[in-house]
This record gives C-alpha cells, sequence and structure tokens, in this order.
C-alpha cells in the first residue's frame, strides 16, 4: 500500500516532531513531559484545522490557511473544490429551471400538475388564462373545487380515454379539452387546451351535412316518384326500360344514403347517452332475421341463448342489429350462412354476427367503421351498400356504452360483436324474481 | 379563520371530515351550475325536451342536500367542533339549503322553459332573458369560486353584483306590462317570461346569501341585512385584521 504524499510528508512532520521532542527531552532530562508537550501540540494543531474544516463545510467563505501545502492545504483545497462544483451545478439547475418555467409558460396549452389528492401544485400561464385560475391564491386548492363541472370531476375520479371537453368558465361560447395524464408516483399533469375553433368547424360540418341532406332528399322524393309512375306505366319505348330501371334503382340507393346520413348526424348530435327505455330484444331480433332469410344468399340462423332484454333507445338498438345483419349478408355469398347469436357473458350480454362471407383483410379492420369507407370498392357497390353502416353501428354503440369488436379471416368469414355493459343488460330471471 | 387554519389538526381524521363535506358541498354548486346552465339553455335552444329532463333532475340535488346534511349533523355531533370549524360547518348547513333552492328555481326555469318553447318565440329570443340569466350564472359561479378559495373581497363582488340583477328583473317586469298592455294574446308567453325573471332574480339573491356565509365563515361576522357598504366595510376590516395578525 502506497501512501498519497501529502500524508507521507504529514507522517514524516509527525515523525519528526515527536523525534526532536524525545531527543531534547532525554537532554534535558524529562523525556515524558517533552513527548507529551509535543503530543498536546500536535492535537491542538490539528484540531484548530478541523474547527476551520468544520466552518468551511458549514459554507464559510473566508478559511484562514496557514500552510500552504501538505494535508491541511490540500484538503481545504479539496473541499473548496467540491463546494465551487456544487455551486456551479445549482446554478445550472437554476438556468435550466427557469428555463423550463418559461417555456412552459410560454405554451398555448395549459398546463397544471395535480397531486394525488387532486391538489394544484402548480400551473403554467395558459392554464391560468384558459381556466381562471390565480397563481397567488389558488397553489394548494382542490382543482374540483374550482372545476365544478360534474362530468369533470367524473373524468378526474377515473381519468379513461381521450380526455373530456368542457365548457369554458371564462368566454361565453368556448369549450375546452382536459385531459389528465398521471405520472411518477401519484402525480398527474392536467393539460387543458381551447378547442372554441375545433368545436365549432365541427358542428359547422354537422350542420352542414345535415342540412344538405335534408334539402337533397325533397327533390329526390320527386325524381323517385316520377320513375316510379314510368317504371309502372307500360308507355315507356323499349330502349329506356333497362335505364329506366337502373334510374330507379339508383334513386332508392341515393334515398338510403341521405337517410342514413341524417342518422349518423342525429346520432352525433344527440347526447352523449342514450335513454334507458325498456327494449325486448329477442322480440327485435326475430323479424330482422325472418327479413333476410326469405331473401336469395346465404342462410340466415338464429340463436337466442338468454331472453335478457337492454335498457337502450329502441330504434338505435334496431338500427345496431339491422345494419350488422344486413352487411353480413351482403358480403356473404350463397351457400355461405349468417348466424345471429344473442347470449349471456358473465353480467353483460353480447350480440354476435357469425358469417362465412368474403372476411376483411387485418389491417382494414380498424378501418372499416369509418364513413364511406370500402374494403373493395368494386364489390360493394354492387351489393347496394351506403358505407355507412357500420359507421351508424359504432356511433350508436358508443351512445349504449358498448363495444364492437371485429375478428375476421379473409376468405373465412368474420365475426362482428357487440357487448353491451351490465347496466344496461336486463336478465329476464332477475326481473321476474324481482317482481315475486 | 385564515385558509390555512383548515390544515392544522390535532385530530386528522376531523380535518379530513372537514375537508371531505366542503368538497361535497362544491361538487353539489357543480351540479346546481349544470342545472342552471342546461335550464338556460333549453330556453335559449327552444328545446322542451332538455326542459324537461332538467326538472326531472333535480332529484340528484335534493339528494345531495340531503346527505351533505346528515354529514354535517354527524360532525357537529361526534366532533363537537368550536370556533372557526363550527362557523364552517353552519355556513355549508345554509349554504347547502340556498345551492338547494338555486336547483329548485333551474328546475322551474326548465319546466317553463319547456312550455316557452311550445309557443311562438318573439324576434329577439328573449335576449333580456338571456342577459339577466348570464349575469346570475357569473353570480353563482362567482359565489362558489368565494366558497372554494374563502375569497372574500370575491364574495363581495358577487353581493354588489346583486343590485344590477334586481334592476335587471325590475325592468324586464315593467316591459312585460307594457307588451301585455299593447296585445293582450301574448299574456300566457309573457307570464311565463316573468316568471322565468323571477327565478333568476331569486337565484341571484340566493348567491349573495351564499356569499354572506363566506364572509360569515372567514371574518365570523354576520353581514346579513345591513346594506352593501357595510358588508364592504366588515370585509375591509376583517382583512386587515387578518394581514395584521400574520
Amino acid at each position: 500500500m502506497t501512501l498519497p504524499s501529502r500524508w507521507a510528508s504529514q507522517i514524516a512532520a509527525l515523525g519528526a516532531l515527536l523525534a526532536s521532542a524525545l531527543i531534547l527531552g532525554w537532554w534535558f532530562g524529562a523525556a515524558g513531559w517533552w513527548l507529551a508537550g509535543a503530543s498536546l501540540l500536535y492535537v491542538v494543531f490539528t484540531l484548530r484545522h478541523l474547527y476551520w474544516l468544520d466552518r468551511a463545510l458549514d459554507g464559510h467563505r473566508r478559511v484562514p490557511l496557514f500552510e500552504t501545502r501538505g494535508l491541511w492545504a490540500e484538503v481545504f483545497a479539496r473541499v473548496e473544490k467540491l463546494r465551487a462544483k456544487a455551486r456551479n451545478r445549482k446554478k445550472k439547475y437554476h438556468r435550466l429551471l427557469r428555463e423550463v418555467r418559461e417555456s412552459t409558460g410560454a405554451l398555448s396549452d395549459g398546463g397544471i400538475i395535480l397531486n394525488s389528492d387532486h391538489e394544484i401544485m402548480w400551473f403554467n400561464r395558459a392554464a391560468s388564462n384558459l381556466l381562471g385560475l390565480d397563481q397567488a391564491t389558488d397553489i394548494g386548492h382542490r382543482i374540483d373545487n374550482l372545476l365544478r363541472y360534474p362530468d369533470f370531476v367524473a373524468y378526474l375520479k377515473q381519468p379513461t380515454g381521450e380526455g373530456i371537453t368542457v365548457a369554458s368558465p371564462r368566454r361565453e361560447t368556448g369549450w375546452l379539452h382536459v385531459q389528465i395524464i398521471p405520472y411518477g408516483t401519484d402525480q398527474r399533469l392536467a393539460i387543458i387546451r381551447d378547442v372554441t375553433n375545433e368545436k365549432n368547424v365541427e358542428r359547422t360540418r354537422r350542420d352542414f351535412v345535415a342540412n344538405a341532406s335534408h334539402e337533397l332528399r325533397s327533390p329526390l322524393t320527386v325524381i323517385s316518384g316520377y320513375l316510379e309512375a314510368l317504371g309502372e306505366g307500360g308507355d315507356v319505348p323499349e330502349a329506356w326500360r333497362v335505364p329506366v330501371a337502373e334510374m330507379q334503382r339508383q334513386a332508392e340507393r341515393m334515398t338510403r344514403i341521405l337517410r342514413d346520413l341524417i342518422e349518423l348526424t342525429r346520432l352525433e348530435s344527440a347526447d352523449a347517452v342514450a335513454d334507458h327505455d325498456f327494449v325486448d330484444v329477442v322480440g327485435m331480433l326475430k323479424p330482422i332475421a325472418q327479413e333476410f332469410e326469405g331473401k336469395q344468399g346465404p342462410t340466415v340462423e338464429l340463436a337466442l341463448e338468454t331472453d335478457a332484454a337492454l335498457l337502450g333507445k329502441e330504434s338505435e338498438l334496431h338500427s345496431i342489429f339491422y345494419n350488422l345483419v344486413n352487411n353480413a349478408v351482403r358480403f356473404t355469398p350463397p351457400g355461405g350462412s349468417v348466424r345471429l347469436v344473442w347470449r349471456a357473458a358473465g353480467d353483460s350480454a353480447v350480440f354476435e354476427v357469425v358469417d362465412t362471407g368474403i372476411g376483411i383483410a387485418e389491417e382494414q379492420i380498424p378501418r372499416v367503421t369509418e364513413r364511406f369507407y370500402r374494403v373493395d370498392p368494386g364489390r360493394s357497390r354492387a351489393s347496394g351498400g351506403t358505407g355507412l353502416g357500420l359507421a351508424i353501428v359504432k356511433h350508436a354503440l358508443q351512445r349504449h356504452e358498448g363495444q364492437l369488436t371485429i375478428t375476421s379471416r379473409e376468405g373465412k368469414g368474420s365475426t362482428f360483436s357487440c357487448r353491451f355493459p351490465k347496466e344496461r343488460v336486463v336478465f329476464r330471471s332477475d326481473a321476474v324474481s324481482a317482481v315475486l | 379563520m385564515e385558509v390555512e387554519d383548515l390544515g392544522h389538526h390535532i385530530s386528522r381524521r376531523f380535518n379530513e371530515d372537514l375537508e371531505r363535506v366542503r368538497n361535497m358541498v362544491l361538487s353539489m354548486g357543480g351540479l346546481v351550475e349544470e342545472q342552471l346552465e342546461r335550464a338556460i339553455k333549453a330556453l335559449s335552444e327552444g328545446n322542451s325536451q332538455l326542459g324537461l329532463q332538467v326538472a326531472e333532475d333535480d332529484v340528484k340535488v335534493n339528494r345531495m342536500e340531503v346527505s351533505i346534511d346528515e354529514e354535517c349533523s354527524r360532525i357537529l355531533a361526534t366532533r363537537a367542533p368550536t370556533a372557526g370549524d363550527l362557523r364552517l360547518v353552519i355556513a355549508i348547513i345554509k349554504t347547502i339549503t340556498d345551492l338547494e333552492r338555486i336547483g329548485d328555481e333551474a328546475e322551474k326555469i326548465g319546466v317553463l322553459a319547456a312550455r316557452l318553447a311550445t309557443v311562438e318565440r318573439p324576434s329577439t329570443n328573449y335576449r333580456e332573458l338571456r342577459n339577466l340569466a348570464r349575469h346570475v350564472k357569473q353570480m353563482v359561479h362567482g359565489a362558489l369560486n368565494a366558497f372554494a378559495r374563502l375569497d372574500t373581497k370575491g364574495a363581495l363582488d358577487v353581493v354588489k353584483a346583486d343590485n344590477a340583477v334586481d334592476e335587471e328583473y325590475e325592468s324586464i317586469y315593467r316591459q312585460s306590462i307594457t307588451f301585455m298592455m299593447e296585445d293582450p294574446r301574448t299574456i300566457t308567453r309573457i307570464l311565463d317570461m316573468t316568471w322565468m325573471a323571477r327565478a333568476l332574480e331569486r337565484i341571484g339573491d340566493h348567491a349573495k346569501n351564499i356569499c354572506e356565509y363566506v364572509i360569515f365563515m372567514v371574518h365570523g361576522k354576520d353581514v346579513r341585512h345591513i346594506g352593501v357598504e357595510n358588508i364592504e366595510a366588515e370585509v375591509e376590516q376583517g382583512a386587515r385584521r387578518l394581514e395584521s395578525r400574520t
């Protein structure tokens, strides 16, 4: 083991001190006293330096140094170096913190940091502008005491999904989108965005589609009426017979598209949650199955494994079931089969349409519920669909807190299953026992 | 009572109880605000279904009032609060009564809006009513904010705003009389409008009451029926006292 030179010199100095004390003591004849005196001197010397070291560590700047070389000088130099390093680091962090503060302050989106009790820990300038928070008084207050929308409070307790849109507390017709992101241990970041423009654009779009559909419907009714009269009356020249029939078919298709568009805009603009009327699903599925059974094409089979009823809006549920069956029948060639299953799955209930049709490629599954999305443009138009059926299903199902799952294998067939949550399902056996 | 006092208690459970019941009041306030908002929306959009829905949802407000009331009784019985805590509980008991009344008035507005939606609308689409409603809504919002922040200055602003609302109500009232004399066929509709203005004016009064409880809770001074100037003096005096103490 090699000692650093500063230690070696210190030990050498101590050795020299003791040795000279010993020699002098021996010379004057009181070696013990001389040795003790020298040791005491050394202890005092060391204690004094320790005292200054302690002061230096306490943060005193000016520490007198008695030596310019040797152990203590080096120790002090190193302490000073460490302190300088810490000072620099602190300065750096301060600068960094200030920069972060400034940049988050300049963001146009509001940010609020919340702790596990929903108390506000910090927020930026945009948040105080958007929500009317006050930097001086509102830190430490619970956010749901200041932002009291019942929807927001419910979301705050269970922040799931894409966030929530609430009316602006400061602007009469403003809208804010709030999303809460949990991070760290028990911390949450709430991001607030002004979505007034998006909301307005969305509304304009919806109003336009709704108005356009309504306006187009009346002239179309007139055209369809005359076409029908032409088709039924026998006095159409032979050459025009086929074109008139085709025009009639296309006019019908246009009517269906308009009807679906109106239905879709109605679903979008209605309240987020559908009513809770009692709907007899069994009674609803039977006529739907019968309607498709008679036609040429695949066989339609209805399997009622439960007699559960749903709490929802009758017309929308009918639209969900009808569109799914219609969709399956159209994409299943004659000779194939379409099976409709209504079954219980634990507390919830599931409606399933299993077909042996052409199937959907996996990468296209997420897109089939978009409006006017065509898996295979040529084929689906020929089959007479409007391109809106599944979009309607998705929206109507959302309003019933339901979930649509699609599984499919190309060439083998697809399964569309709608799961309704237990709050929406009434099992008859329960109903009977409740009455008894 | 200072704002910080809420956080300094020997019994942590007591603290949590007080804090919880305060939060319940504010979420009840949020519900009432939403009811009012929807009732007014029903009027301005002529949406009778929404109006009736508001009337139906009033039971939620009532249910919350009952449960907060029970919670307060429980705190009074088991914790025997004193001083600032007692004032807090008393203020809460009074506040929820006023909130519940605001809910009732919102219910009335909802029913009236549903009825007005079925008759012909004036060309102004009830502009003066919507204006009054906007002011009243701001008062309720301000009152609840003052309650949440224990902010007596904010409370004072709301108390001051009540005079403007009363004047607005007065002018709608006079206008209604003129309309009814001009064209007796509109009497039914105008009467409904007047009732609605009356309900809004009452909501303003309830919001003012809540603010008075906030001042009572923070400064320990009962400021009912003493006039705006005196309330202002009390608030300033109370604020000075708080400042000198810290």
